[in-house]
């Protein structure tokens, strides 16, 4: 263990990952201060405003970045997408893997009738393409931002299940845990003091890969016109596609700006993935 | 053999159990076909009759034994708002998905492996490190904003191909290659990882000892990473199945993406039951086919 840590370095990919989150969490930050307490207030939030007459204005000028076709600052509407985007995200991303990771972790040391329940639920739910799931879920519960949290967990959590499983099925075959059960170790503080900071490491990698995943996906339903909000970047994409041809620009900075948050996603995943995990590539 | 069977009937029930699964959620799932059909003004009478002629007025244990029944003999019932039977919409809408899934994965296939092993090959080479800045860039445009970025460069732009319709070649050749550029990022990364996993073995260090030239080595490795490569487009396959999803509508090919979708909206339910069994099959038949391939690549894999 001590030659894999000394391998440990920070490399450039993380940096370059780390940059470009931290530039989006600015963004998402500022933007929530301006919304919630310089131009609006808490009860009463800041949210882009319409204006007819300004509709499909190019870049530069009054707008930054140009206007949409309800005349609204895409500069605006974008930021509100990027934190609707990162809260259903970060969400999503947390819940999945805290579901996973217990149900893993049952899986291995439950009874193993549970496990083969377990192992059968999880293949079905991959069996489904993940987003008829969705569809289903967001048209029963209509279009509601937990509809679409809901739909999207039920749809990702085995995948972290997983992996869990895998990690906690190495993990209890080592020494220091067995040695933790000889001792009487009960199931609960077993899970919570030895087993899980060992599993936590590799999990982490697929968190923040898991991110950029969820961003996908949400914006895939908010695209089909299924997402739990109109400032979803999905849907707004849909609405710039109609007016491709008078306004290429609104597609263009739409795509740049969610390729740029997943590039920096990844890009810190990745990283991640080589400064804890070396041995692991797959 | 006795392992293989028994992988067999595990996906004979996996598929059972998909269909048992969707038929109840689809009719628990609140919205009702029949006043989709009728419209808001029909009344509770036509409602009731037009159940009744459906079917739709027993119960659903009743519904689901008939239906059953009916699969069994190959018949997956009428669409409730076509008038064609779910065996004919399936038959008229699957050539479009299935040429582009299939035309997509190949080439997908054949360019990822051939630049992953190029690119492992030439570790930390020019050519290693712009491809991966390319896959990764790739990688990041999702289906949905890299589709309508080719059409405006190469039908707004430059007016080389055209869009929409499903009627010639040159129609395809964008929705393929929308569903090609991630595909193909995702497996020559697959394929690079896994290259260089396999590349320091014992068994790579006895063919050069054997006096085995730099390309006959590296012919025999890439070899080694096919299973890999193809268990990630077993993966994949659903994601390409969603991917089409997207790319039928935006491109608006009479696929079964855009089927699906409708059949959902409007609670068609055999429809929707049709395509779900059809892709749980294709499903579960690529990945048993896959392990069986796996097993005569790489006989590591067997034991």
């Amino acid at each position: 263990m001590s030659s894999l840590a000394a391998n440990r370095k920070i490399n450039t990919e993380m940096k370059i990952g780390a940059a470009i989150c931290s530039v989006y969490l600015v963004w998402a930050l500022g933007w929530f201060v301006y919304q919630y307490l310089i131009a609006g207030s808490i009860t009463e939030p800041y949210y882009p405003s319409y204006d007819i007459t300004q509709e499909l204005l190019p870049l530069g000028g009054k707008y930054v970045l140009g206007t949409d076709i309800y005349g609204r600052s895409i500069f605006e509407v974008l930021s509100s997408g990027l934190i609707y985007s990162l809260v259903v995200a970060l969400t999503v991303s947390l819940s999945c893997a805290a579901i996973g990771i217990v149900m893993g972790y049952f899986s291995v040391t439950a009874h193993s009738s549970i496990a083969v329940l377990l192992d059968l639920t999880i293949n079905l739910i991959f069996v489904f393409p993940s987003i008829l799931i969705a569809i289903l879920i967001m048209s029963v519960s209509g279009q509601s931002f937990t509809g679409l949290v809901f739909a999207l967990i039920i749809t990702g959590w085995p995948g972290y299940a997983r992996i869990a499983r895998g990690e906690t099925m190495r993990v209890m075959g080592l020494s220091y845990v067995e040695a933790s059960k000889a001792i009487g170790v009960g199931k609960v503080r077993l899970f919570i003091k030895t087993v899980l900071p060992a599993i936590l490491p590799l999990l982490l990698i697929h968190i923040v890969l898991g991110i950029s995943g969820v961003i996908i996906s949400e914006s895939s339903l908010g695209f089909l016109g299924l997402g739990g909000s109109e400032y979803s970047w999905g849907s707004m994409l849909a609405v710039a596609k109609t007016v491709l041809l008078e306004a290429p620009h609104m597609v263009v900075i739409l795509s740049l700006a969610m390729a740029g948050l997943i590039i920096g996603l990844n890009l810190l995943g990745d990283g991640l993935r080589d400064y804890l995990d070396p041995q692991n590539k797959d | 053999m006795a392992s293989k069977f028994r992988k067999f009937l595990y996906s004979l029930f996996t598929i059972f159990l998909a269909i048992t699964a969707i038929f109840f959620v689809i009719r628990l799932s609140p919205g009702d076909p029949v006043e989709k059909i009728l419209g808001p003004e029909a009344s509770q009478v036509e409602i009731t009759k037009y159940r009744e002629q459906l079917g739709l007025n027993l119960s659903v244990g009743t519904q689901y034994l008939n239906y059953m029944k009916g699969f069994l003999t190959g018949d997956l019932g009428q669409s409730l708002f076509k008038k064609k039977s779910v065996v004919e919409l399936l038959k008229t809408h699957l050539p479009p998905s299935i040429i582009l899934a299939i035309v997509a994965t190949m080439f997908s296939s054949i360019l990822g492996v051939l630049f992953g092993v190029i690119s492992a090959a030439r570790k930390s080479s020019g050519f290693d490190f712009t491809f991966r800045f390319i896959s990764l860039i790739a990688l990041s445009f999702p289906i949905f904003s890299l589709a309508p970025i080719l059409v405006l460069i190469f039908s707004i732009k430059l007016n080389l191909l055209p869009v929409s319709e499903w009627t010639s070649i040159a129609h395809g050749v964008l929705p393929c290659l929308t569903l090609i550029i991630p595909l193909s990022s995702v497996l020559s990364r697959v394929t690079r990882n896994k290259f260089l996993e396999e590349e320091h073995g014992p068994w790579v260090r006895v063919l050069t000892a054997k006096g085995l030239s730099d390309y006959a080595v590296i012919w025999r490795v890439a070899k080694v990473c096919l299973p890999s490569v193809f268990n990630v487009v077993a993966i994949q396959l659903s994601v390409v199945l969603a991917g089409t999803m997207i790319t039928e509508t935006i491109f608006d090919i009479p696929g079964i993406g855009s089927l699906l979708f409708e059949g959902i909206q409007n609670r068609d339910y055999p429809v929707v039951q049709g395509i779900i069994i059809y892709s749980t099959v294709i499903y579960m038949g690529v990945y048993f086919f896959i392990d069986i391939i796996n097993e005569f690549i790489d006989p590591r894999i067997r034991s």
